[in-house]
C-alpha cells in the first residue's frame, strides 16, 4: 500500500502540486493512524497532509480514483445458456461470415470475456499511450485504443449480425436478446478501456521525471509559449514570487538588528540617567514600494498576460504596489488584482482592456499618472515600466518621464525586446533609456526572475 | 478544571464538536482527530465566516482545554507574540532594592568586585517575575494541556509567519537571558488564513490542511436550527436556500454561516412569519454589508413578487398605451 501510495504522491507532482518529502513523510503516517479501511477517511487523510493548497484540490480529486479506485472490470453478462443448439448453430453460422477482426471481437463479446492485463498492455502499446503522461489526453487515447479493438464497426457489425441471424430464422425476441447482450457487454469493455487509460495514464505521471521541463521552460522566449506552457508558467510565476517573499523576509530581519543608534540610545534613556535600559538600533524600514506602468498594447500582448501574472504576484507579496496598466490611457489595476485569484484578475483586466491598432500612447499615459496619482511616487518609491517603449511616433512626453524619474528613488524599465532594436521605427527607447537607473531585457522568466532579484536586493 | 480528554476515534470527536453545538463534517473530525494523534498544527483556510476560528473554540470545549488566542494584524511583532521583558517593573525593583543592593556592594575592596556581585544577583532581574508572557509563550509554558488559535495568520507579516516556524515545529523558544523553554505540553494548534496573501511553503509543509468551504445546504439548514432553534422549520428553511441563492450571485462579498444565523435571529426577533417582501426589506442588511449587493439582491429577489402581483395590470397598462 504504501508504495501504491508513493506513485501517487510521484503522479501529483507530476500534476504540478509541490509536495515535500516532510509531507509524504506526513502521510504515511497519518495513513498509520487511521487506516485504508474507510475510503472516505482514507482520502482525508492523504487531502491533509499533501495538498496545501485549495487550487491543488481539483487534480487530487481526480487523480485518487484512479489510484484508489474499485478495479475490478465492470462485470459483463453471459450469452444465455438456454440456448438452442440449432440457434447455437445459427449463430455460428451467421459469425462466420464476418471478418476475422470483427468475428473474434463479437466473439468476445458474445462470451462476456473482458480484456486480460497482457491484452490491455498489449493495446495501450499500439495506441502509443507509453508516453501519455497527461490526464488530458485520457479519452483520445482510451478511443485510440477502442478504435484498434475495432469498436468502431462493432455496432454495423451487430446489426448484420441480426439480420443475419433473421435471415437463418431465428425468432425475433431472441435475435434481440443477443443484441442487448452485446451492446451492454461492448459499453462495459469501453468502460475497461477507459478505466485501463485512467490508471495507465497516472501510472505514467507517477513514473515521471520531475523538473525536466522547468529549466527548459525558464530559458524559453515568451513568444515561443503554448497555451499549457504558460499555465505552467503562471505558476512558476507564483513561485517565484512566494521565493521573493522570503527573500524580502530575510532583508527585513537583517536590517533589523542593525547598527547601535548612539543618538536615540541617549535620548530615549535621558530618563534613567542616561544607564542605557533601551539601546535602540538603527532600523531600516525600506520596505518596498512599488509602482509598476505596464504596457498591454499589441506589440506586447504576447508577453502582457504573464506580466500582469507577475504584477498580481508582485502585489500580492508587497503590500505597497500600485500597478497600472495602458494603452491608449492609464487604467489602475491594483483594485483588480486585490482579494481575486490571479488568473482571473488578469483575465478581467484584459478583457478589459482590449488592444488597438497602433493606438499605444506612453505620453498620454504618463500625463494621467502625473496629473492624478503624482502622490504616489515619493523618495522611497521604485518606479517600474513594463513595455517596448513604441510609442506610435508619439510624443514620448520625456519631460514628464524626468520627473517622475527626479521624485522617485529608482526607475527600472523591463523591455521584452533585445537592445539592438531600441531606436528602430517608432521605438522611443533610446532616449527613455538616460533616465532610468536599470533596464532590463526580460524575454524569459530566467531573465525576468534575474531583474526582481536585483531590484528587491537593492530595494 | 477537570481533566482534558483525548479522542480514540474521529467519530467520537464528532459526537463531541456536535455538543459543542459545531456541526462538523467527516472531513473536520477526521481531519481535527489527525491533527491531535501526529501533533501537527492545523492550517484551516476557506471564505471569511465558515467556522473556522469556531472550531478552535468548539475543539477546545470539547477537550476541555484552555482557549489561548492570538489575532494576527500588519505589524504584529515577537514582542506582541512571543514575550516582553517588563522594563518598568525590572526600574522598579532596582529603585526599591537600592538599599539591599548597598548592602551587597558593601564592604566590596574594588569596582570589579563590586560588579562581580551585582552579576551574581542578575538573574533576580531577567526571572520569569519580570517576563511578561504573551499568548505564544503563555501556550508553551500552560501546565494544563491548552488550544492555540493563531487567527487570521495571512494578516501578519510575512517575517512573523517565518518566526513562527520556529514555535511551531518543536513547541519551543529561547529566550537569550533565560535559555530555551519547552513545551510541557504540546498545545493543539489553529491556525486560521482567510487567503488574502499566499503563505509560504515552509509554513504549509509543517501543518495540515483543511479547506472548509460553504456548506450545503443541510449542512447549513442544521447550523441554523442548532443556533436559532426558536425559528419554524419551514421559515429556517426557506431562510437557508434563499441564502444558498444569493452566494451564487455574484456580490461583493457573500453572505457567511455567521451571517445566516444572525439573520436566522433577528428573524426570530421580529417575530417574522413568512420570507415576505416586508421582512425582506428591512433584514436583508443582516446579510448583505455592501450597498450595491444590497440594491442588487432587492431587484432579484423581489421583482418577482412584484411581477406577479402587477404583472396583469402593468399588461393593461402597456396595451392601453399601444391602442
Amino acid at each position: 500500500m504504501d508504495e501504491r501510495i508513493v506513485h501517487f504522491i510521484a503522479a501529483l507532482r507530476a500534476g504540478g502540486v509541490r509536495i515535500s518529502l516532510a509531507e509524504s513523510a506526513d502521510a504515511l503516517r497519518a495513513v498509520d493512524q487511521l487506516g485504508v479501511m474507510n475510503r472516505d477517511v482514507f482520502r482525508y487523510t492523504l487531502r491533509t497532509t499533501l495538498i496545501k493548497d485549495s487550487r491543488d484540490l481539483p487534480i487530487f480529486e481526480e487523480l485518487f480514483p484512479w489510484f484508489f479506485g474499485v478495479q475490478t472490470p465492470p462485470p459483463m453478462q453471459n450469452l444465455p445458456e438456454d440456448l438452442s443448439p440449432a440457434e447455437a448453430q445459427m449463430l455460428a453460422r451467421a459469425l462466420r461470415q464476418l471478418t476475422d477482426r470483427l468475428r473474434s471481437l463479437l466473439e468476445r463479446l458474445l462470451s462476456g470475456q473482458p480484456l486480460s492485463r497482457e491484452e490491455l498492455d498489449q493495446l495501450s502499446q499500439m495506441a502509443g499511450m507509453d508516453r501519455a503522461d497527461d490526464m488530458r489526453h485520457r479519452e483520445w487515447m482510451a478511443q485510440r485504443m477502442q478504435r484498434l479493438l475495432g469498436f468502431k464497426e462493432v455496432r454495423e457489425a451487430i446489426q448484420k449480425l441480426a439480420q443475419m441471424l433473421q435471415q437463418l430464422g431465428m425468432n425475433r425476441q431472441r435475435i434481440e436478446q443477443i443484441r442487448q447482450l452485446l451492446q451492454a457487454n461492448a459499453q462495459a469493455l469501453r468502460d475497461q478501456i477507459d478505466q485501463y487509460a485512467g490508471q495507465r495514464i497516472a501510472e505514467n505521471m507517477s513514473q515521471k521525471d520531475p523538473g525536466d521541463e522547468q529549466d527548459n521552460l525558464m530559458h524559453r522566449p515568451f513568444q515561443a509559449l503554448s497555451d499549457s506552457d504558460i499555465h505552467k508558467l503562471r505558476q512558476e510565476v507564483q513561485r517565484l514570487a512566494t521565493i521573493l517573499r522570503t527573500r524580502i523576509a530575510l532583508r527585513q530581519k537583517r536590517a533589523k538588528s542593525g547598527l547601535l543608534d548612539a543618538k536615540a540610545t541617549i535620548r530615549q534613556n535621558l530618563k534613567h540617567g542616561n544607564v542605557p535600559f533601551q539601546v535602540k538600533h538603527r532600523d531600516h524600514d525600506l520596505k518596498p514600494k512599488l509602482v509598476a506602468v505596464c504596457d498591454l498594447s499589441t506589440s506586447m500582448r504576447y508577453c502582457s498576460e504573464l506580466m500582469l501574472t507577475f504584477l498580481s504576484a508582485l502585489q500580492s507579496q508587497i503590500s505597497k504596489t500600485h500597478a497600472f496598466a495602458f494603452i491608449n490611457h492609464l487604467e489602475y489595476i491594483s483594485p483588480d488584482f486585490a482579494g481575486n485569484d490571479p488568473s482571473k484578475a488578469v483575465e478581467q483586466v484584459l478583457d478589459r482592456m482590449p488592444s488597438g491598432h497602433y493606438n499605444t500612447d506612453l505620453g498620454k499615459s504618463l500625463k494621467q499618472l502625473v496629473d492624478s496619482h503624482l502622490d504616489l511616487i515619493d523618495h522611497r518609491t521604485t518606479l517600474i515600466i513594463v513595455g517596448d517603449g513604441r510609442n506610435n511616433y508619439k510624443d514620448p512626453r520625456l519631460d514628464l518621464f524626468s520627473l517622475l524619474t527626479r521624485r522617485c528613488r529608482r526607475t527600472i524599465w523591463l523591455n521584452p525586446e533585445p537592445p539592438s532594436l531600441w531606436g528602430t521605427g517608432d521605438s522611443d527607447m533610446l532616449q527613455y533609456a538616460p533616465g532610468c537607473d536599470h533596464i532590463f531585457q526580460v524575454s524569459n522568466l530566467a531573465e525576468l526572475n534575474a531583474a526582481i532579484d536585483h531590484l528587491l536586493s537593492q530595494a | 478544571m477537570s481533566e482534558t480528554i483525548t479522542f480514540a476515534s474521529p467519530s467520537e470527536l464528532k459526537t463531541a464538536l456536535n455538543q459543542q453545538q459545531y456541526i462538523a463534517s467527516d472531513e473536520i473530525a477526521t481531519i481535527m482527530f489527525l491533527s491531535q494523534q501526529l501533533g501537527k498544527p492545523l492550517l484551516t483556510e476557506g471564505p471569511a465566516g465558515v467556522g473556522k476560528t469556531e472550531l478552535a473554540k468548539a475543539i477546545a470545549g470539547a477537550t476541555r482545554r484552555e482557549l489561548i488566542r492570538l489575532q494576527c494584524y500588519e505589524g504584529l511583532d515577537e514582542t506582541k507574540a512571543l514575550y516582553e521583558w517588563e522594563y518598568a517593573k525590572q526600574l522598579l525593583y532596582t529603585q526599591l532594592l537600592r538599599d539591599k543592593l548597598q548592602e551587597t556592594f558593601a564592604g566590596a575592596t574594588s569596582l570589579s568586585e563590586a560588579a562581580d556581585r551585582l552579576a551574581n544577583e542578575e538573574e533576580v532581574f531577567f526571572s520569569m517575575r519580570f517576563l511578561l508572557q504573551r499568548p505564544l509563550l503563555k501556550a508553551i509554558l500552560s501546565k494544563e494541556p491548552t488550544v492555540l488559535l493563531i487567527d487570521e495568520i495571512d494578516r501578519a507579516d510575512a517575517e512573523f509567519e517565518a518566526f513562527l516556524l520556529e514555535v511551531l515545529s518543536d513547541f519551543q523558544v529561547s529566550v537569550p537571558e533565560l535559555g530555551t523553554l519547552t513545551a510541557v505540553h504540546r498545545p493543539l494548534v489553529i491556525l486560521t488564513s482567510n487567503n488574502t496573501r499566499e503563505l509560504s511553503e515552509a509554513l504549509k509543509r509543517r501543518c495540515l490542511y483543511l479547506f472548509i468551504n460553504y456548506p450545503s445546504i443541510e449542512q447549513e439548514l442544521a447550523v441554523v436550527r442548532m443556533k436559532a432553534p426558536e425559528l419554524s422549520p419551514k421559515l429556517a428553511l426557506q431562510a437557508v436556500e434563499l441564502v444558498q441563492s444569493l452566494r451564487t450571485m455574484d456580490l461583493r462579498k457573500s453572505p457567511s454561516i455567521s451571517e445566516t444565523i444572525d439573520w436566522a435571529k433577528a428573524l426570530v426577533a421580529i417575530n417574522a412569519k413568512n420570507l415576505d417582501q416586508h421582512v425582506l426589506e428591512t433584514t436583508l442588511s443582516v446579510l448583505l454589508k455592501h450597498e450595491n449587493d444590497l440594491q442588487r439582491a432587492r431587484r432579484t429577489l423581489l421583482r418577482p413578487s412584484q411581477g406577479n402581483d402587477f404583472d396583469d395590470l402593468s399588461n393593461f397598462r402597456r396595451i392601453d398605451r399601444q391602442n
